[in-house]
């Protein structure tokens, strides 16, 4: 009895001789409309956001005009929950994405990549309970630890590379091989901080953008890894293979053939990451103190557009001025991710173009 | 020579970030599951004597180096025993033997020091008042008592209701709340994410770019956006307009015009749209074409291809769209702020009652549980034992989740790999 292939059900040439022509033909085309209504509730519901903001807004009655001043305020806030946790994201996620697509052993790699998908599944309310009732007021003593291993740890893996470093088969388990190293720094700066009598720096506040930019950093850091990590991993084998016969290591074939190639891909991962960091909601309302304060101290709190939108949305009246200036912080919200994500696209497509068509020629 | 010492001085120093990103999240994991089940674990009481000669029964519940935070007995209200002692002040603290603890019902800790029958009048006393949930010695315990103790209470909290103040008893409520809610979202997008995947698949040109951008679109937009739309356009649009229409009689009391389970499935089901689409799509991307052109071939039309053929191929991929989309809304909070989802919800959405599932009543969310016991109670401290075990189960229910799919998805993969050789 012939079956199918792949799902190994019992499969009968009768079956599709059966049918009649007519019904054949209905059949199909009863399911191309289904498979176009899907499409297009996708569509639908793309332009259902838009649409519904900006008539909201527009059909508002609303005597009291926009108050600016305050969506400023959210509009910095958010910019600088999203430096704080950039400067956390960027640097980890490219590193994590080079070291995986270029150097990393193959059987870690294949470890790699879904444990950092399990940290993308780890609901941001959990990373914002850690940050807010755990770190918190951990960070507010030790800010100044903080600063010095941010310095410290990777001078002295630069160090330590400099000194015991030898090229070897087995750089691609490093990761694992140099953690005992890394948690000796750790702990051994927190041994040394926990000896000093008074703290150097002390923020004004427990919840403030540093501790928001540390839990924002650790979300975004996966789907930055990821999207970076594609970009190298998609430039063809035979140009980085090319280099190696021309007599280059590992690290000039980073850095003078992949990088080069896919690095309009991380610039991708960069905007990507900004456009998550921006909108990223929980984490933000739980560990910013959700005060409206501008400037750019990161020892200070903030309060976000998204923060502010699911803190007065539940209790604003429809057709109220204040329900008018949550819509227009939405707005604001969507435009900007928007904008940025359309950038990463057409930026990551241009990429696959190109790399496509180098590979081809 | 120079040159290599310094490119593998930077390879270490690129090695040694990637292990600063797996140290961090693991110790994410382990900290928040063994916060949460330490939360639940007896404690030990300590008799603790201060530099005035006061001394106080009590349970450690936290220490920063400075100060302890100190539990003791609470005998009128809840969160009353909590005090906070300068470590310098401290002259003694010891573990005595016979020290016991009555847990109530309110979540509420009772305190004492004497034998069993000491035990005994005060359980005779408190439980005159209160619901007595546990009476136990806690400095006596030995490793199988303590965990057999640990085991009650994580059944306790698993599979019963919250008190009425929600800071005591379980979270079954938010648990069946949450359950409900991503059952009833998939069931709402998988259809539509199937076939918008399979639109991708099968068409080329300018209708599939188009939709391929919005999918790409619609992930990058902040979820909470998603819960404005669900309140403005589902709530106060669609379902007030349900309401005028067909609960005329009801009016002003909303039915569909309120927050409810419905709404917050729909806007779920938008927001998890594109990884249910992205998920199928690369499962039939990966089918050979081999089998598609080997069925065209033997004269079945492309209509008959897909529903016999590559839709049973891609049965797998299809089921990691569904648990992926399931992780993603299990773990989504700030949207359903916005439809429905409340602290403490008069009646489940899932009942005894015919139709038996009631889309448009509120429910309750073990995330927003997490953040209501930490952030929103009015004494956050007493909360968060609380949040870390919500948090917890979180946590373990969207780990399953996605070490299921990917152990799908590796499925599949070999699957294919068998039919390609």
């Amino acid at each position: 009895m012939p079956v199918n292939p792949v799902t190994c059900d019992p499969l009968s040439s009768s079956d599709l001789l059966r049918a009649s022509a007519r019904r054949r033909y209905w059949r199909g085309r009863v399911q191309r409309v289904l498979v176009a209504a899907g499409a297009s509730f996708v569509l639908l519901g793309l332009f259902a956001i838009p649409v519904y903001l900006v008539a909201a807004v527009a059909a508002s009655r609303a005597s009291a005009g926009v108050d600016w001043a305050h969506l400023g305020l959210l509009f910095a806030g958010s910019l600088r929950a999203t430096a704080c946790a950039i400067a956390v994201a960027l640097p980890l996620g490219f590193a994590t994405a080079m070291f995986s697509a270029h150097f990393c052993a193959p059987r870690l790699r294949a470890w790699l990549k879904p444990a950092l998908e399990m940290l993308e599944a780890v609901p941001t309310v959990v990373l914002g309970l850690v940050a807010a009732t755990s770190f918190a007021p951990w960070l507010k003593s030790h800010v100044a630890t903080l600063l010095a291993l941010l310095v410290a740890l990777p001078a002295l893996l630069l160090a330590a590379g400099f000194a015991f470093g030898r090229p070897s088969r087995h750089d691609g388990w490093l990761p694992l091989s140099v953690l005992p190293l890394l948690c000796a720094i750790v702990a051994f700066g927190l041994w040394l901080s926990s000896r000093a009598q008074a703290p150097w720096i002390v923020p004004a506040s427990p919840w403030n953008a540093t501790l928001v930019g540390l839990a924002l950093g650790v979300a975004a850091l996966p789907l930055v890894f990821s999207v970076a990590e594609d970009a190298l991993f998609l430039v063809p084998r035979e140009q980085t293979q090319a280099a190696f016969a021309l007599g280059a290591t590992r690290w000039q074939a980073l850095t003078t053939v992949v990088l080069p190639a896919a690095g309009a891909g991380l610039f991708a991962a960069a905007l990507l990451g900004i456009a998550r960091c921006f909108g990223e909601t929980m984490i933000v309302l739980m560990a910013s103190g959700n005060t409206a304060i501008g400037g750019f101290d990161p020892l200070i709190g903030l309060r976000s557009l998204g923060a502010d939108i699911a803190l007065g949305m539940p209790d604003a009246a429809p057709a109220s001025a204040v329900w008018r200036d949550l819509l227009v912080a939405t707005l604001a919200l969507l435009a900007s991710t928007v904008l940025l994500s359309l950038a990463a696209g057409f930026v990551r497509a241009r990429l696959q173009r190109r790399l496509h068509a180098g590979a081809a020629a | 020579m120079n040159g290599t010492r310094a490119a593998t001085a930077a390879t270490w120093m690129l090695g040694g970030l990637v292990g600063l990103c797996i140290a961090t999240m693991l110790g994410l994991l382990f900290f928040t599951l063994g916060s949460g089940l330490a939360s639940l674990r007896p404690g030990t009481l300590e008799r603790i004597t201060l530099a005035d000669g006061s001394s106080r029964l009590a349970e450690v519940v936290a220490d920063d180096g400075n100060a302890l935070l100190l539990r003791t007995s609470e005998t009128r209200r809840l969160g009353e025993g909590y005090e906070r002692v300068r470590r310098g002040d401290v002259v003694a603290r010891r573990a005595p033997v016979d020290a016991f603890m009555i847990g109530l019902g309110d979540g509420r800790r009772v305190l004492g020091i004497g034998d069993d029958a000491a035990l005994a009048a005060a359980v005779g006393s408190v439980g005159a008042l209160a619901r007595v949930v546990e009476v136990l010695r806690p400095n006596a315990l030995g490793a199988f008592e303590g965990a057999g103790i640990f085991l009650r209470r994580l059944a306790r909290f698993v599979a019963t209701p919250p008190d009425a103040s929600n800071l005591a008893g379980g979270v079954l409520p938010a648990l069946v709340g949450t359950v409900t809610l991503v059952l009833l979202m998939s069931v709402l997008v998988m259809p539509f994410g199937v076939a918008a995947a399979v639109y991708l698949h099968e068409r080329r040109g300018v209708g599939a770019r188009i939709v391929r951008t919005a999918i790409d679109t619609l992930a990058g937009v902040p979820a909470i956006v998603y819960g404005v739309l669900g309140l403005g356009l589902f709530v106060h649009g669609i379902g007030a307009g349900i309401d005028r229409w067909f609960y005329a009689d009801r009016l002003p009391v909303p039915t569909f015009g309120g927050g409810g389970l419905l709404w917050a499935a729909l806007t779920l089901a938008l927001l998890t749209l594109p990884v249910v689409v992205v998920s199928v799509e690369q499962g039939l991307a990966r089918i050979p074409s081999s089998l598609r052109d080997g069925s065209l071939a033997l004269g079945a039309t492309r209509e008959e291809t897909l529903w016999r053929l590559l839709l049973p191929a891609a049965r797998p991929a299809v089921l990691t769209g569904f648990v992926l989309a399931i992780a993603r809304a299990a773990g989504s909070v700030a949207p359903l702020m916005l439809v429905g989802m409340v602290k403490l919800a008069p009646a489940s959405p899932l009942d005894g009652a015919f139709p038996y599932l009631h889309p448009s009543r509120q429910f309750m969310h073990l995330g927003f549980a997490v953040y209501d016991a930490a952030l929103a109670s009015p004494d956050a401290i007493r909360g968060v034992p609380r949040a870390y075990a919500c948090a917890m189960l979180l946590v373990c229910v969207v780990i399953v989740l996605n070490l299921s799919a990917i152990l799908l998805r590796n499925r599949l993969r070999d699957r294919y790999r068998a039919l390609e050789s």
